[in-house]
């Protein structure tokens, strides 16, 4: 006969059986209840992780159950209680386990009669492994519907794949200000000025919570760059050409014509080296070089230029040569000026070209999520390799040639090349843009959120026949003006009606591109 | 393992029981109930008010009984008339060595078994006469308080359909009564075999199949049975349960005035030790709690008027609270 401590061994084995098959069924709940909740969320809000997050149930939902389990044990005498009804045994086994340590005038025989009811007993079957029917049932349904939940399409898909797609979309418009800003680096004039701005404004498309939103930081980091930019250099520039072109004529100052052609540094030096031969300049060629100084005097724009210039011939007319040297170097140092605004315009230009490119990037991003084609692939229009071309599309025509080629990413017009001739002096670098060039050109349309930048008024001195000037953001071909608004007017169109736009708000687009087109018939400005 | 005797003979009880019971069968026809609850009021030492129409066989149990059992008998038929004295007895003038002088004639109280017959149509200065001698066993006469046999066992049997004349048990009397037992009407079966025995030509005739000493032996070892806690909380539960203040059952609130009182607790406790013992068990459980509620309870609760216009017994308040009333371990 066993010993009530045997007995209760029994029987806490046994339980322990039949509540760990409890437990565990309260844990495939616990679970499916997890994970059908966590795939319910997953379909009415946007849930990345869900996968993680809903597997992550199944070991919580366990090591709670076990957790449980071990810790609500039953107390011996519930055991013993528990067995006297389940097993009919008339809490025989209960109380004599409760009076185990007493020695009263029939506990002896109480224990006796205990003992012998339970040897008859199967214990076993006072805790049996069971589960609940409905518990059963539950995790059936709970299963069969996270399943369903698990199979069949979710409407948040498309929306982090949008998602997705914009993060891919702002790192690579991130990437491509970042290529510019090491270009800008690697230049031989570095501007630390223009690669702060560069630096700040990656950070934010980075950091932006949407394409949209990271186009909202391209904009002042273009006026930033612009405002580094010298109004005055175009037209600094354009006198330094017309001294070149006086000069080249004459015998004394053809290399510093040359020079100047080359470049303005080159320029500066050749007019210093000039200015130091002066004395020993023959009086004709003095007399020749006093000319062409009085011609490029009154071509030159730039007053400080005209000025130099004009007291630089004046004086060599005089036979002051020391004073005539004197306007010389003045004119050199304002060459070197020039020479150093056109870094910075380069540099400028450059970084400006990177942000068009990621500006291209995350505008095509943002209307592919306005149309609901966000989450497409990724590459279809990406305008990376838009911005390298773009930033080498450097043929600037010269206007004493008068012939230039240029080939690159306009800005905001996507791909294209350009060829053109400028006939008198016409500007073929920025694909045929000349005052009576011809210019052919090809690239892809225009999208709906790409900009045009089309020639501007020209600045104040400057005729049509003059070479265009070159300013921020200008180092690339641009498209005329009258070329490219039938493009972009089908384009708005175009976007109007894939957009949920009302109908008044596209006839307010097609009035606006309408006067753009009367614009365009009387010529653009 | 264990291997202790019992210091107690408890199985001499469940012995002396069964040939009670088995005794009783033979003048009795059916009525188990009604002899097991008797006979653990006897192994108890209380007192039985058994209920029930006339001609049901109370009065024969009881004079069963005392045949079955080799101790003194008394019959006291109660009437309207009946005075305290004619039970508890009274003091006499009587020769005592030529002098006149008076000397204490005991009443029929003084038996081992008292039947009180009709005690309802007693008034209630004899009935109260009785009060004293059943809680106390003792008699108070004059200034003198004599003990009543041991063991005293009362039977008082009342008729619950005739009303008129008579004058029903207060309150505190009832209290008194260990058991209220209904006796129901025989079945057909039972109807048959009563009328072969009763109309023949001899009746049976009962032998005595124990003593007085057996039966305060027997009271003695019902005490000694144990209880466990979680079965006694059950039993202060069912008591907690009648009243209104303390349940939860609708029931209970709307038609019980007053519940039982902590002697129904004692009651319901020893009355499921000896029912136990009489099972062959050695410790109480639920089931003898249950059993014994019914007898132990009845008389103790107290209706409103409510509860007769709506035809609502104590027996069944009794069983909706054994229905409704947790046990500690089920709960688990």
């Amino acid at each position: 006969m066993n010993s009530l401590e045997t007995i209760l061994r029994q029987l806490r084995r046994a339980a322990a059986r039949a509540r760990a098959a409890s437990y565990a069924v309260h844990g495939l709940v616990a679970a499916g209840a997890w994970i059908a909740a966590v795939l319910v969320i997953a379909r009415l809000v946007p849930f990345e992780r869900r996968a993680e997050v809903a597997a992550i149930g199944v070991p919580v939902a366990a090591a709670l159950v076990v957790l449980a389990w071990s810790l609500r044990r039953p107390s011996a005498p519930l055991l013993m209680a528990l067995a006297d009804i389940r097993l009919g045994l008339k809490e025989r086994l209960s109380t004599a386990w409760e009076r185990r340590a007493e020695a009263g005038p029939m506990d002896g025989a109480l224990r006796q009669d205990a003992l012998r009811h339970a040897a008859g007993a199967s214990l076993v079957r006072a805790f049996p492994v069971r589960v609940n029917r409905g518990e059963a049932s539950l995790v059936a349904v709970l299963t069969i519907f996270a399943l369903g939940l698990a199979l069949l399409p979710n409407p948040m898909d498309r929306v982090l794949a949008q998602r997705q797609a914009d993060r891919a979309s702002q790192a690579r418009a991130a990437k491509v200000v970042t290529d510019a800003q090491k270009k800008v680096a690697a230049s031989d004039k570095p501007n630390p000025q223009v690669e702060k701005i560069l630096q700040d404004t990656q950070a934010k498309i980075r950091e932006a919570a949407s394409p949209r939103k990271a186009l909202e930081s391209i904009t002042p980091a273009e006026q930033q760059l612009q405002r580094l930019t010298d109004p005055g250099t175009p037209a600094l520039n354009s006198s330094a050409q017309n001294l070149a072109n006086a000069l080249s004529g004459t015998a004394a100052g053809r290399g510093a014509a040359q020079a100047i052609s080359s470049s303005p540094a080159k320029g500066a030096q050749a007019v210093r080296d000039l200015a130091s031969q002066l004395q020993t300049l023959s009086p004709k060629d003095r007399e020749e070089l006093a000319k062409a100084l009085a011609k490029a005097s009154q071509q030159a724009q730039n007053a400080p230029m005209r000025d130099s210039l004009s007291k630089a011939a004046s004086s060599l007319q005089s036979g002051d040569t020391s004073a005539a040297a004197q306007s010389l170097n003045d004119v050199a140092s304002q060459l070197d000026s020039l020479q150093a605004q056109q870094n910075t315009d380069q540099a400028v230009a450059s970084a400006i070209n990177g942000l068009e490119a990621a500006r291209q990037e995350l505008a095509a991003q943002a209307d592919r999520d306005a149309t609901g084609q966000g989450a497409q692939a990724n590459a279809g229009t990406s305008a990376s390799p838009g911005a390298s071309p773009g930033a080498g599309a450097s043929g600037n025509g010269n206007g004493s040639t008068g012939t230039g080629t240029g080939t690159g990413t306009g800005i905001g017009t996507g791909t294209g090349t350009g060829t053109g001739n400028g006939g008198t002096g016409g500007n073929g670098g920025t694909g045929g843009n000349g005052g009576n060039g011809s210019g052919t050109g090809s690239g892809s349309g225009a999208q709906s959120t790409e900009r045009v930048y089309v020639p501007g008024q020209p600045v104040p001195g400057q005729s049509q026949n003059d070479p265009t000037p070159l300013g921020p953001g200008q180092d690339v071909p641009t498209s005329p003006y009258s070329q490219v608004i039938q493009a972009y007017q089908q384009a708005a169109l175009d976007a109007t009606d894939q957009s949920l736009i009302p109908g008044s708000e596209r006839d307010l687009v097609r009035q606006y591109f309408s006067q753009l087109g009367e614009q365009s018939a009387a010529g653009p400005k | 393992m264990i291997a202790e005797e019992p210091r107690v003979d408890a199985a001499k009880v469940t012995e002396l029981a069964k040939d009670l019971e088995t005794e009783l069968a033979r003048l009795i026809v059916g009525q188990q109930a009604l002899v097991r609850d008797t006979v653990i009021a006897l192994i108890a030492g209380g007192h039985v008010l058994l209920e029930g129409v006339p001609g049901l066989g109370k009065t024969v149990l009881v004079r069963s009984l005392g045949h079955a059992l080799s101790m003194s008998f008394s019959r006291i038929q109660f009437t309207p008339d009946l005075m305290p004295a004619d039970i508890v007895g009274t003091n006499v003038i009587g020769d005592e060595a030529g002098r006149r002088e008076f000397h204490y004639q005991p009443g029929p109280i003084f038996a081992n078994l008292v039947l009180a017959d009709e005690i309802n149509r007693a008034t209630p200065k004899t009935q109260s006469a009785l009060l004293e001698a059943m809680q106390e066993r003792t008699v108070t006469v004059g200034t003198q308080t004599r003990p009543l046999p041991s063991p005293f066992f009362v039977l008082a049997t009342q008729n619950p359909i005739e009303l008129e004349g008579t004058y029903p048990l207060p309150e505190a009397q009832l209290d008194r009564f260990f058991f209220k037992v209904l006796v129901p009407f025989p079945g057909e079966k039972d109807l048959l075999e009563i009328a072969r025995r009763t109309t023949g030509e001899s009746t049976p005739q009962l032998r005595a199949v124990a003593d007085g000493d057996a039966i305060l032996a027997a009271q003695r070892v019902a005490r000694e049975v144990p209880i466990a806690e979680h079965v006694l909380l059950y039993a202060a539960r069912l008591i907690g349960a009648t009243h209104p203040d303390r349940t939860e059952l609708d029931g209970v609130r709307r038609y019980v005035r007053w519940g039982a009182s902590p002697r129904g607790l004692q009651t319901l406790v020893l009355a499921a030790k000896v029912r136990a013992l009489l099972e062959g068990r050695y410790n109480v459980a639920f089931d003898d709690l249950s059993a014994v509620a019914q007898p132990a309870l009845r008389h103790r609760i107290f209706l409103q008027f409510e509860a007769e216009a709506d035809g609502i017994s104590a027996d069944r308040l009794i069983t909706d609270i054994l229905e409704h009333t947790v046990k500690e371990s089920a709960r688990a």
